[in-house]
């Protein structure tokens, strides 16, 4: 099955790195993407802003960087828990973009 | 000399006594050898007749007899064959519960003779020559009195060898040890209701009477034992003090040193080393020691000088013990001082609904202290934090955590109660809903954050974190709900300067954690104590001033009866910390019910009626003490062989149960322990008499039925349940 979300945004605003039970390294984050695509012959501007989680080594070596910064996230889709249904990205590969 | 038969008791689970040959004289409560399947056991000589029919040919030989001790005495045999047939359980297990390890064993146990040495005439003359440097020491210092053998240790290591040469020759002898004289320590002035209490029990005429002492927390209850037994030492009599597990502190003891230095006080408790533990049983039951203070096992302890029994805060459940002997101490300490003819004071800020039953019924008597002991001391002001629609942050609410600023500022120590030791109670995944079970009970194991562990509180079973999910894989799993790390960990968050003491289960392990506990909290190195229900009991805690409970709803709407008794015993003694000494204390109590009667009752610092509605409730859904009650408990690796056990017993004994209702078999409250599932009959009646004669008939069915549901089947039998 198919799950993955490529991404550029900007970070919006970056939890506080935090640690799992078991001592996994967590940060959560807010994205904001905005770009111009194109659907149907038709192309305008979009706009979403979605919850994005990084977890494990690349969270401690992230942590407290991404705030404002525009990043490419590559990743998956999850929903929040079992009884909220919003999405949420989770991340797999952060590439920083440069500019 | 002929063959004499005797009744032997050994501890195994069998009920009844064993009818042995013996050549040697023995008389009841004598420790015996006997040989039994192919193995030797010790016994106790017990009183009893031998069944007839059955020769000599037939009965094996009791192969020694351990006499360098006295029989046990008639008074400590009558209080272990009341507790065998009370609490129905094997008279040879419940005597050998009431005697320490060391006399468990078939070995002969020779007392150490402490009288001291003196010189004779013929010693007094015949000095030892200069160049015997030891001797001649040894021979000066007795010329000046009676030494013990330790001090005559002191003055030479080879003091054992030359008193034991000098005895033979008749050169020194031992002497009875004097009566030393009652010495007291300072003792503090009574308010008027200590002196009335105290007064009322001197004004009693001697012989059994029960007393309840019903003081508000900090209101001296120990200033008034200890005057009372002041009182008995002075008759040369013994006293017995049974306190709670948690509140034998070495605090206590120096406290009863202090106000009697030259008084022999000797302690009992579980965790004492064999030797000593012995010594001091030992000392009781030879009349050397005047006070025994202990844990509920020291309620067996012989005394024959024993003049007076205290049972110290009565209503705490540790004085229930809930395996083996099922026995409840306090209930076999009235029993005792009754036979004895002797007073019993049981005392405490919230006195359990049985004693305040027989205080109504005219069985006990009531004494009150109702001020604080210390002038200035006033109860505290407690309220409540409504916290149905407050914003918590790691589970406290604003007005706590304002509170808890407010004497961090002022430098005064704040305690913060929950009943939850560990990080939080259960470990759970939000992604597919899955939770940390117990893989062995029917309950939740609790994250130890500390120490990368989960655990479960009831059967120990321990497991390291799991990285991810066990069920769909996912990494962040999450702590739900709040333990005292958790707290911790929070308040040091909220509060960087506090400095926090976490005071549970896990921090008070090591033998000096209250040694250090008490150093720091006395010597003003704490601003905030984080615990659970340890911190509810008698300490004090010196400037307290502020008192947060958490989490405490769960006791209002539990399965258990006793649960919101307990619950308010528990929150009133720790509401009880706060305001001791002289700055006027508060009480924060968060919850979801603020309308609770319970609660209500707690803000008007009011046991005595919320005690008679839990009493009225107790008399209409006819629950103890409005009733007597006894389960039986069946555990099994499956629930069904535990209930068809039951079920069957059930069948079997209806017909015997005149006056007794039967309820179940239901599941336990807990039906899953440690890999096996329990279920439970219910016996109950209103007639005590009638209830105990149904239950007399019950163990050889019981142990009938057992073989026939197959070996993985136990049940017990619990007298008075204090658990459901």
């Amino acid at each position: 099955m198919q799950n993955r979300l490529v991404l550029t945004a900007t970070v919006e605003r970056e939890e506080a790195l935090r640690y799992t039970p078991a001592g996994i390294p967590v940060v959560e984050m807010w994205i904001r993407h905005q770009s111009r695509q194109t659907a149907g012959g038709f192309e305008r501007d979009v706009a979403c802003e979605i919850q994005a989680v990084l977890i494990g080594e690349d969270a401690r070596k992230h942590a407290g960087k991404l705030a404002g910064n525009a990043v490419t996230f590559t990743g998956f889709l999850s929903q929040r828990s079992l009884k909220n249904p919003r999405l949420v990205l989770n991340i797999e590969y952060v590439e920083f973009v440069k500019g | 000399m002929g063959l004499q038969r005797v009744q032997v008791v050994v501890d195994l689970p069998l009920f009844g006594a064993f009818t042995y040959l013996s050549h040697f004289p023995v008389s009841p409560g004598q420790r015996v050898a006997v040989p039994f399947g192919n193995r030797q056991l010790c016994g106790v000589v017990v009183t009893g007749i031998p069944p007839e029919g059955l020769p000599d040919s037939q009965l094996k030989q009791v192969e020694q007899v351990f006499d360098s001790l006295p029989p046990l005495s008639a008074d400590f045999l009558a209080l272990a064959e009341f507790a065998a047939a009370y609490y129905h359980f094997p008279l040879g297990q419940t005597l050998f519960t009431a005697l320490p390890t060391g006399l468990r064993e078939a070995r002969d146990i020779t007392p150490p003779d402490e009288r001291p040495y003196g010189l004779t005439d013929a010693g007094l003359a015949a000095m030892p020559a200069a160049r015997q440097r030891a001797r001649l020491a040894l021979w000066q210092a007795l010329g000046d009195g009676p030494l013990s053998q330790q001090q005559a240790r002191q003055i030479t290591p080879q003091a054992g060898k030359i008193l034991a040469d000098w005895l033979a020759e008749g050169l020194v002898q031992r002497l009875e040890p004097e009566i030393q004289p009652l010495e007291l320590g300072p003792s503090p002035q009574l308010n008027a209701d200590q002196q009335a209490a105290l007064d009322a029990l001197s004004r009693e005429p001697a012989g059994f009477q029960a007393w309840l002492l019903h003081g508000i927390t900090g209101s001296g209850k120990t200033e008034v034992y200890l005057q009372r037994i002041a009182f008995c030492l002075a008759q040369r009599q013994q006293v017995l003090v049974l306190v709670p597990e948690i509140n034998l502190t070495p605090q206590l003891i120096e406290r009863f040193l202090q106000r009697f230095p030259a008084s022999r006080i000797a302690v009992q408790h579980s965790q004492l080393a064999e030797g000593e533990r012995l010594r001091n049983w030992l000392d009781a039951w030879q009349g050397r020691a005047d006070i025994i203070i202990g844990t509920r096992l020291s309620v067996f302890t012989p005394m024959p000088r024993l003049g007076m029994i205290v049972v110290d805060e009565e209503h705490d459940g540790s004085f229930k013990q809930q395996d083996g002997l099922r026995y409840h101490a306090r209930d076999l300490a009235i029993w005792r001082a009754r036979r004895a003819g002797i007073p019993i004071v049981l005392g405490s800020a919230t006195p359990s609904l049985e004693s305040v039953a027989n205080v109504e019924a005219g069985r006990y008597r009531q004494l009150k202290l109702n001020q604080r002991a210390h002038g200035a001391a006033r109860l505290p002001t407690v309220r409540l934090v409504d916290t149905r629609r407050a914003k918590l942050v790691e589970g406290l609410s604003d007005p706590v955590i304002k509170a808890l600023a407010a004497r961090l500022e002022r430098q005064e120590m704040s305690l913060v109660f929950i009943n939850r030791r560990g990080f939080a109670p259960v470990l759970a995944c939000t992604d597919c809903g899955w939770t940390s079970g117990c893989p062995r009970c029917s309950t939740r194991l609790v994250l130890h954050l500390l120490e990368r562990k989960l655990r479960c509180h009831h059967c120990g079973w321990e497991e390291n974190v799991p990285h991810a999910c066990p069920e769909c894989g996912a990494p962040d799993i999450k702590p739900l709900g709040e333990g005292t790390q958790r707290l911790e960990s929070a308040l040091g968050r909220l509060f960087p300067t506090a400095r926090i003491l976490r005071i549970d289960r896990d921090t008070t392990q090591r033998k000096q954690a209250w040694d250090e506990i008490y150093r720091k909290v006395h010597a003003g190195e704490v601003d905030m104590l984080v615990g659970t229900q340890m911190l509810a009991k008698g300490h004090d805690f010196g400037t307290l001033s502020l008192v947060t409970v958490l989490n405490a709803d769960g006791g209002l709407y539990s399965a258990d009866y006793r649960a919101s008794e307990r619950l308010f015993a528990q929150l009133t003694q720790v509401a009880g910390r706060a305001g001791r000494a002289d700055a006027p204390g508060e009480v924060l109590v968060q919850t979801q019910w603020p309308e609770h009667p319970l609660y209500q009752a707690l803000v008007a610092h009011d046991f005595d009626g919320f005690a008679a509605s839990l009493l009225q409730e107790r008399r209409q859904a006819a629950f103890p003490p409005a009733v007597y009650q006894a389960l039986l408990r069946a555990d099994a690796p499956e629930l069904a062989s535990a209930s068809a056990f039951l079920t069957h017993v059930r069948q079997q004994v209806q017909v015997l149960a005149a006056e007794v209702l039967i309820s179940g078999p239901a599941p336990a409250l807990m039906v899953r322990l440690a890999n096996r599932e329990r279920a439970q009959l219910v016996l109950e009646s209103a007639n005590r008499q009638a209830l105990h004669r149904f239950l007399d008939q019950l163990p050889p069915l019981l142990d009938a039925q057992a073989r026939q549901h197959g070996r993985g089947l136990r049940w017990s039998l619990d007298i008075d349940p204090q658990e459901m």
